[in-house]
């Protein structure tokens, strides 16, 4: 079936009156993933921007149509393994288990049970929304967040200008764990994203499946809401957010960029670029351009 | 009828675990409680025990995966000691609060720095405020009787809250004894598969678990949590009779006493400990000395009642700790006696005896040296300074 009938066939998950800010692109990563997996699903949101708007039950009057619960920042992974596994052994592996986890919950201090779950392959699909910082609290820095970019904990000071490490590059780290399936994902593609929703839910019935998906925050970055779309489009554009996936095949480029665009055309107009230095922006493009090649060569 | 084996104390905890049908088993090794997890691992592997087992990188992930089990309605255990305890600090308060019935063993061990692997409360001590139900015991029979009396407890509706089954790291984790092993058939009479129902996602019944919570709803959360620990205190007496009635071993419930009956002076201890204790007592009785002992066994929730019941009468009572309360120059358990005798009317001499730190010796002699400064005292009403059993 093509995504669009997919997406518009598909129940909506979200009860009325969730409060994501608007254009925000870990909304529609959460309600793609749900649309796609229906209602025969449990999930687990951590703190962050999605339990934040409410869809974990916060307020009492909004949440998911289906089981939710909020784990520990920290323990996303080995909460769900529990549940996982009870659900194997109650006979019922065709429910659906699935995080939708932030960046910080993800690559920072829940890294550790992420790995551990990965390496034991624990059925399960686990989405990353990386919006590249601890956004739900006022932008903090990640260590997704890319270099120079301006947060409440690394500001645009007179002596630090900004972020000043690089980001981590956690996809391929989680696909070196002999995954099940591993890919990343942008909103600006819909219908890969789709389809890797799809290939993830089937995998996470064999092992773990993880999706690392691209979430522009128009708040955290400071951007008009409308541009996130195209914000996301132009990451893929400019290999920042190269598009790929793993499964028992190998590894495989989604998008193949002959033309990328430049790193000082991606910035443009995100406010929390606005004070990099030519070095900085000459800095970031090459560990792009380093993270492309390496891409390329180990994909078919 | 059980069958009598020869086992330490860990290997007795893998046993009654295993006895219990855990669904669920997760665990990280530390020492010096490595060896449940061992024993465990060995029977799943060997297929004598049908349970799901984790091989978690951490405890905070033990603590996790028992966690999402107990959402996804299973039995669960696991066990550490110390550090493995502060590290799962996180999840361990969320399985009481979330109310989600479980048992884990914890061979006690004294807490770094100074570094040390060795014996000692501070562990389970430090967390008596998690909201757990901690008993704790003083011989291998009894460690393999409360992990199976552990979930019956838990488990049961008007209590759900996990428990922690504690006993001496290396005195007792590597103290080999014979203990008398129920038979299976026995255990599933007495305890039945689990059946709780308040924390369990599923698709059938989507429902928020744990919703950020308004603080006055949250206050009746905790309110009803306290109501259930204090409802437990007669709980833990009934299933001590009930298993009493059918395995033969009764423990006194949430306190056990020796020759309190006529006894001036009262030795108070915490698990192994308790042994030497009552020796100490005996020779006491052979010097004239009317001492008597009351070993705590459930230290959360405090049978208060119970123990100013026991001490109505006595002239004065000393309490061994193998811990420390920082700020009060003395031990946790000689605080929180003093607490339970508080409003009664009765005038004591009494001291915190603090020993056995960083796997240091308790002696036959310090406990008698203990009984013998009470008997001196015990006419003279009030604290005296706190006695330290600083063995070479």
């Amino acid at each position: 079936m093509n995504y669009i009938d997919v997406l518009r066939e598909s129940e909506d998950m979200v009860t009325p009156g969730m409060s994501a800010c608007q254009g925000c692109g870990g909304e529609l990563v959460l309600r793609t993933v749900l649309k796609v997996a229906g209602k025969n699903s449990i999930i687990g949101i951590p703190p962050g921007c999605m339990a934040g708007a409410g869809v974990v039950g916060w307020n009492y009057s909004n949440g998911l149509h289906i089981p939710v619960h909020i784990p520990l920042l920290d323990n996303t992974a080995s909460f769900l393994t529990g549940l996982s596994q009870m659900y194997q052994r109650k006979g019922r592996p065709d429910v659906n288990i699935i995080a939708l986890a932030g960046d910080g919950a993800t690559a920072d201090c829940g890294f550790q049970s992420l790995s551990a779950a990965a390496e034991r392959n624990e059925k399960m699909l686990y989405v990353c929304y990386d919006n590249e910082g601890y956004m739900n609290t006022g932008y903090q820095r990640s260590s997704t967040t890319t270099k120079g970019s301006r947060t409440s904990t690394t500001p645009i000071g007179s002596v630090i200008n900004g972020k000043q490490q690089q980001q981590k590059y956690l996809p391929l780290i989680i696909s070196m764990h002999s995954v099940e399936y591993c890919a990343t994902a942008s909103p600006s593609h819909m219908a890969d994203f789709v389809a890797k929703i799809q290939k993830g839910l089937e995998a996470s019935k064999k092992g773990f499946a993880y999706l690392h998906v691209f979430s522009p925050c128009p708040t955290g970055w400071a951007y008009a809401p409308e541009k996130a779309i195209s914000i996301a489009r132009r990451a893929v554009q400019s290999n920042l957010f190269p598009l790929w996936e793993m499964d028992n095949q190998g590894y495989h480029l989604n998008f193949e960029n002959k033309t990328p665009i430049s790193m000082e055309e991606f910035v443009k107009g995100i406010g929390k670029f606005k004070s990099l230095t030519e070095d900085d922006i000459a800095s970031i493009q090459n560990v792009v351009d380093q993270r492309y090649r390496l891409i390329q060569r180990i994909c078919d | 009828m059980g069958k009598i084996k020869v086992l330490t104390g860990n290997y007795t905890a893998t046993e009654a675990a295993a006895l219990c049908r855990p669904d669920l088993v997760a665990a990280y090794p530390i020492t010096p409680q490595s060896s449940v997890v061992e024993g465990l691992a060995g029977k799943v592997h060997n297929g004598e025990l049908d349970a799901n087992l984790v091989q978690v990188e951490s405890e905070h992930s033990a603590m996790s995966v028992v966690q999402g089990a107990a959402a996804g309605g299973g039995r669960v255990f696991t066990a550490t000691s110390a550090q493995g305890l502060a590290l799962m600090y996180e999840p361990y308060f969320r399985m009481s609060t979330l109310r989600m019935p479980m048992v884990m063993a914890l061979a006690t061990r004294e807490m770094t720095s100074p570094e040390t692997v060795w014996s000692g409360q501070q562990d389970a001590i430090s967390v008596r405020d998690a909201g757990w139900i901690q008993v704790f015991c003083d011989n291998n029979q009894e460690i393999m009787d409360m992990v199976i009396q552990g979930y019956k407890l838990a488990e049961h509706p008007d209590v759900l809250i996990p428990v922690n089954v504690c006993y001496d790291g290396f005195y007792s984790s590597h103290l080999t004894e014979g203990v008398d092993v129920p038979d299976q058939k026995e255990v599933d009479e007495f305890l039945p598969a689990p059946s709780f129902a308040h924390c369990v996602l599923d698709p059938k019944k989507p429902f928020a678990l744990d919703p950020l919570t308004p603080g006055p709803l949250l206050m009746k959360y905790r309110k009803s949590h306290l109501d259930a620990m204090e409802k437990a205190l007669d709980i833990i007496e009934e299933i001590d009779k009930e298993f009493g009635d059918k395995f033969g071993r009764y423990y006194g419930g949430a306190i056990s006493e020796y020759r309190t009956e006529d006894a001036e002076v009262v030795l108070i201890t915490i698990a192994g400990m308790t042994g030497t204790g009552m020796d100490a007592v005996d020779i006491a009785r052979e010097k004239g000395i009317k001492a008597g002992l009351i070993k705590l066994r459930f230290i959360r929730p405090f049978p208060a009642k119970r123990i100013a019941q026991v001490l109505e009468g006595k002239k004065a009572f000393a309490v061994v700790d193998r811990s420390v309360c920082f700020g009060w120059s003395q031990g946790p358990m000689h605080m929180e006696v003093k607490a339970a005798i508080a409003d009664v009317n009765e005038k004591y001499a009494h001291f915190s005896a603090i020993g056995g730190l960083g796997g240091a010796d308790i002696s036959l002699q310090n406990m008698l040296d203990t009984i013998e400064q009470l008997e001196a005292q015990k006419e003279e009403h009030g604290e005296k300074t706190t006695k330290w059993f600083m063995n070479e």
